[in-house]
């Protein structure tokens, strides 16, 4: 079997199409690579400006009373920039990067425009990039993911198509067999020879690639993240390999070579480029025409007015603790109000997300997608976990400010309410303060479904080339 | 003679697998998608009509002029040839206010409430890009053999002992083959268009057919000029299986690598800060007038004293029930304004002296502004351009180094969903924006009193200048599409030629 499929290697080696692969990814990945190089310094200098303006605003909210900290709450929440964006962009232009805290509504002003009822703060997550107002053509970013769903599953086909139809052609197949060589050996040498030569120059130019972006002194890659990258690596031959079995199977059942690249080259375009848009849309138009509001209103159809409910105690001025408390109720209810309508407005949107991409997983080339996103840290899963971050670090802040209250025995601990709250001073430093992480091993988890998928596909893929082959006349 | 080379050629094309193929993929993928693409469009159509339908109820609820500012609203419909190509109907927001302290701009447009923005993580596909992808392998894959197979075989040899031009050899091997690629491009069209047609919600003027058939002409032109790739490559190799190899190569470059390729190369990102000083300008111009006003109210002798540290909110007006402000202020699209004002509900008997004093403040003010925002206009227009339309053309340009940047600019330009069939609206949405000031002007509404009160009379909307939308005509759209289609056009001939040549000098 080595045997076989050191011929193959030999002679994908010297042929034409491997200089042409060799170049074509090369230039590919040195362009992925330059472009990296030049926007991820400027990404990452946006990143550590707008969370040094954040800290800022922090530090400013907690020097001082407890309440400024309860009123204002933190600085907005920025999406840390994955070191390996050069992988997959994962729809960076749509995706926001931020989560807003806005200034505590004023809810009543009197006639001189003086502020005199005024709640907390919460969180609001901003449904997509309105900001992006690109009207120039569209297309896919190279990164990675384009490079080996797009290009690198072309290539295998390339390498493949001929196997076997192109050897029936010229006679050789026939006297291979003829040695006492089983069918299965053939078939497995066959793949072998074709993911080995696809791989090197796949190898060459992702080398070339990392070369550049890693000694580049503005790009710093950490440990775990060439672990991921050897993951995207695996990942990447993995999905060759279900290609190459494509390539394979359709070669041995095909007598013509040429109308073997046809089938081939038809399949690689529904598959791989067609397949994904169309059902993209298909589970869209699933998706109700209904605006979130509409939802919302069928979902919650009486809700209570706040205003009513509280209004005995909202326009008093005087102190005592039961007007607090009504305030104080008021205040937390309306921005827990604020904060779940943002919530479900994103889980609602999610959702829609989610039946789309469980639809478009058929499609092997939106597989690799996602899993490479997953792995580089970018696209739509990134994007929710960072939303958990914010919220769990929104919960941890808001149990500090409660803690802190609680501590000190002068306080009437009413919160969000400056005759409420704790009169001690707080240190900015005490404040515990917000990181936004990656996460491997939950990656991992997000990943598995989707990884055995793409498995099973190699597998049937194989299974199939074996039995077309071994039923095949030469 | 020749008519014998093209019945051969035909027979010899029509009768192969890989012609099947062509028909049977082309027609599943187009049928699929227009089904898709209808409903799409259904949809769209649903959601533009319900938010119309909201904007008219809404506007008609209000009671005074000045109210206009939060619901004059006008929406863009879905353009139905967007199944063709989509362009950037989808993409560009279709949502926007008309009110006389800015000019309404495409970057200015938002989306309705219905959308899901997260969707757009998904590709969107079009009937284009189904003939981009599918149609130009088969050009390929019809012309890979059509010289380099019958020299292997040795057939070539055979017919150029007859007594014929090399010439007409390689005519009649065209026109056959474009015959034969016509087929799938004109039935898989002729069933979406039968699909379009018994769908009740999407309405074809006779326009729209000299448009797809202006899309249909373009897409032979791009059929043609990938066929003729093809058979240039079919043409300078010896060995069928090379020819094979270097289409497919050349195929993946062109439909696949190029595009993005030079687009991640060249970076054509709009970026708002190169133009922030004409941000800065504008909203100067806008602080002025701000500073103009407050001076103008506190020097007024008796305005002065009823406003408020210059404010324009309410003048101490008894009946007086609240005060509004509409402001935007976005450095990324160069946006700034503001205004201010409020709203009476029945003007008290004690306040009524000052009355005419706010409508004469208001007539003036409102005109101010509108001169403020013609100034502002000056500046903001081609900053404007300078952050988005030239990177976008910049773009369009490098991508048409490839045959499919043409076509796909060339198809856009007829289904008028390229980015100046998009700018078509927002001229018009510009044009209806003067016609209302006009209006106000003309029936002196900014100085009348129910620009702000509602007591004696209420803002007649009925009588407000209607919107109203068309499409370009298709004059235009063709004048928009011609130059691409004639570079199609030129590298087609050049590449004939160069085949002409090649293959006459070649020795068989």
């Amino acid at each position: 079997m080595w045997h076989i499929t050191k011929r193959e290697i030999y002679d994908n080696l010297n042929s034409l199409r491997f200089a042409l692969t060799t170049v074509l990814l090369l230039a590919l990945m040195v362009t992925n690579a330059v472009r990296h190089i030049r926007e991820h310094p400027k990404r990452v200098q946006t990143y550590r400006d707008a969370v040094t303006e954040s800290s800022a605003r922090l530090t400013a909210h907690a020097d001082g009373s407890l309440y400024k900290l309860a009123q204002y709450g933190p600085g907005n929440f920025y999406k840390k920039p994955s070191s390996l964006h050069f992988c997959a962009n994962g729809g960076e232009s749509i995706l926001p990067d931020t989560i807003k805290v806005g200034d505590p509504p004023v809810f009543a002003t009197d006639s001189e425009n003086r502020v005199i009822l005024q709640g907390v703060w919460s969180l609001s997550y901003p449904d997509a990039n309105l900001q992006n107002k690109n009207v120039g053509p569209k297309v896919s970013q190279v990164d990675w993911a384009f490079i080996i769903g797009s290009i690198l599953s072309l290539i295998a086909l390339w390498f493949t198509f001929d196997a076997f139809s192109g050897e029936r052609e010229r006679g050789t197949l026939r006297l291979m067999l003829a040695n006492s060589i089983p069918r299965h050996t053939v078939l497995i040498g066959k793949f072998f020879g074709a993911l080995i030569s696809i791989s090197i120059p796949f190898a060459l130019a992702a080398l070339v690639n990392l070369l550049l972006i890693s000694t580049a002194s503005t790009v710093h890659l950490t440990t775990e993240a060439w672990g991921r990258l050897g993951i995207i690596f695996a990942l990447a031959l993995l999905y060759t390999s279900l290609f190459v079995a494509l390539g394979l199977l359709v070669s041995a059942r095909v007598q013509q070579s040429a109308v073997s690249l046809m089938i081939l080259l038809l399949m690689w375009v529904t598959l791989v480029v067609f397949m994904p848009s169309t059902l993209a849309s298909i589970a869209s138009s699933f998706s109700p025409a209904t605006s979130f509001d509409e939802f919302w209103k069928q979902r919650n159809p009486i809700e209570e007015d706040l205003w009513d409910k509280y209004d005995e105690w909202l326009w008093s001025s005087k102190v005592d603790d039961k007007t607090l408390r009504g305030k104080s109720a008021f205040f937390t209810e309306n921005a827990e109000r604020e904060e779940r309508r943002h919530e479900e407005r994103l889980r609602y949107r999610s959702s829609q997300v989610y039946r789309a991409r469980a639809i478009t997983s058929i499609s092997p080339a939106t597989l690799l997608q996602h899993l490479i996103e997953g792995f580089a840290g970018t696209g739509f899963e990134r994007h929710l976990q960072f939303v958990e971050n914010t919220q769990r670090y929104a919960r941890q802040l808001r149990e500090f400010v409660a803690d802190t209250d609680r501590a000190d025995p002068e306080s009437p601990h009413i919160l969000g309410v400056r005759e409420g709250m704790s009169k001690k001073f707080i240190t900015p430093e005490s404040v515990p303060r917000f990181e936004d992480t990656l996460n491997l091993s939950r990656d991992f988890n997000t990943a598995a479904m989707e990884l055995l998928l793409l498995t099973l596909f190699v597998l049937v893929l194989l299974s199939g080339a074996y039995l077309a082959f071994v039923r095949v006349e030469v | 003679m020749l008519m014998t080379l093209i019945r051969r050629e035909l027979l010899d094309n029509l009768m192969t697998f890989r012609f099947a193929a062509a028909v049977f993929i082309t027609l599943l993928l187009v049928v699929a998608n227009t089904v898709v693409l209808l409903k799409d469009y259904e949809q769209r159509l649903t959601a533009y009509n319900t938010a119309t339908q909201e904007s008219y109820q809404k506007l008609r609820e209000e009671r005074v002029y000045s109210r206009y500012a939060m619901d004059l609203i006008v929406h863009r419909p879905p353009n139905p040839l967007s199944i063709f190509n989509l362009g950037l109907d989808k993409q560009v927001g279709n949502e926007i206010a008309v009110y006389h302290a800015f000019v309404p701009t495409i970057w200015d447009a938002v989306k309705h409430g219905a959308d899901n923005p997260f969707l757009n993580l998904f590709t969107s596909i079009d009937i284009v890009l189904v003939f981009q992808g599918v149609l130009s392998l088969l050009a390929l894959i019809f012309a890979y053999d059509a010289l380099a197979g019958e020299r292997e075989r040795g057939t070539l040899r055979l017919v150029l002992t007859h007594p014929i031009q090399r010439g007409h050899i390689l005519l009649a091997k065209y026109i056959s083959a474009m015959l034969c690629l016509l087929v799938p491009l004109l039935i898989s069209l002729l069933l979406s268009i039968i699909l379009l047609t018994t769908s009740t919600t999407i309405s074809l003027h006779a326009d729209d057919f000299l448009r797809i058939g202006g899309i249909v002409l373009t897409s032979l032109l791009y059929v043609s000029l990938f066929y003729l790739i093809g058979l240039c490559i079919s043409a300078m190799t010896r060995r069928t299986s090379t020819a094979l190899m270097l289409c497919m190569f050349v195929w993946g470059v062109l439909v696949l690598v190029y595009p993005n390729l030079i687009l991640t190369a060249v970076d054509i990102v709009p970026q708002p800060n190169t133009q922030i000083s004409a941000y800065h300008q504008i909203k100067q111009m806008w602080e002025e007038l701000n500073r103009e006003k407050k001076l103008f109210l506190r020097n007024d002798t008796v305005l002065g004293p009823l406003s408020r540290n210059g404010e324009d909110w309410g003048f101490r007006l008894k009946g007086g029930e609240y005060s509004f402000l509409r402001d935007e202020d976005k450095p990324s699209t160069l946006l700034y304004f503001y205004q201010s004002g409020f709203y009476a509900g029945k003007i008290k008997a004690e306040s009524e002296p000052h009355v005419p004093l706010v409508q004469n403040y208001y007539g003036f003010h409102n005109r101010e502004i509108v001169s403020t925002v013609n100034r502002t206009w000056l500046v903001r227009k081609p900053a404007l351009e300078a952050i988005y339309v030239q990177p976008a053309n910049l773009g369009q340009m490098l991508l048409k180094f490839s045959p499919v940047g043409l076509y796909d600019a060339a198809t856009e330009a007829w289904a008028g969903t390229d980015l100046e069939g998009i700018q078509d609206f927002f001229s018009t949405v510009q044009r209806y924006r003067r016609a209302v000031v006009d209006y106000f002007y003309d029936k002196k509404i900014f100085e009348s009193r129910q620009w702000f009160a509602a007591d004696e009379g209420t803002a007649d909307w009925d009588a407000l200048p209607q919107f109203a939308f068309h499409r370009s005509d298709t004059d235009i759209n063709a004048k928009r599409a011609l130059p691409d289609m004639l570079l199609l056009l030129t590298m087609n001939v050049i590449l004939f030629t160069v085949i002409m040549l090649i293959f006459i000098k070649s020795e068989v």
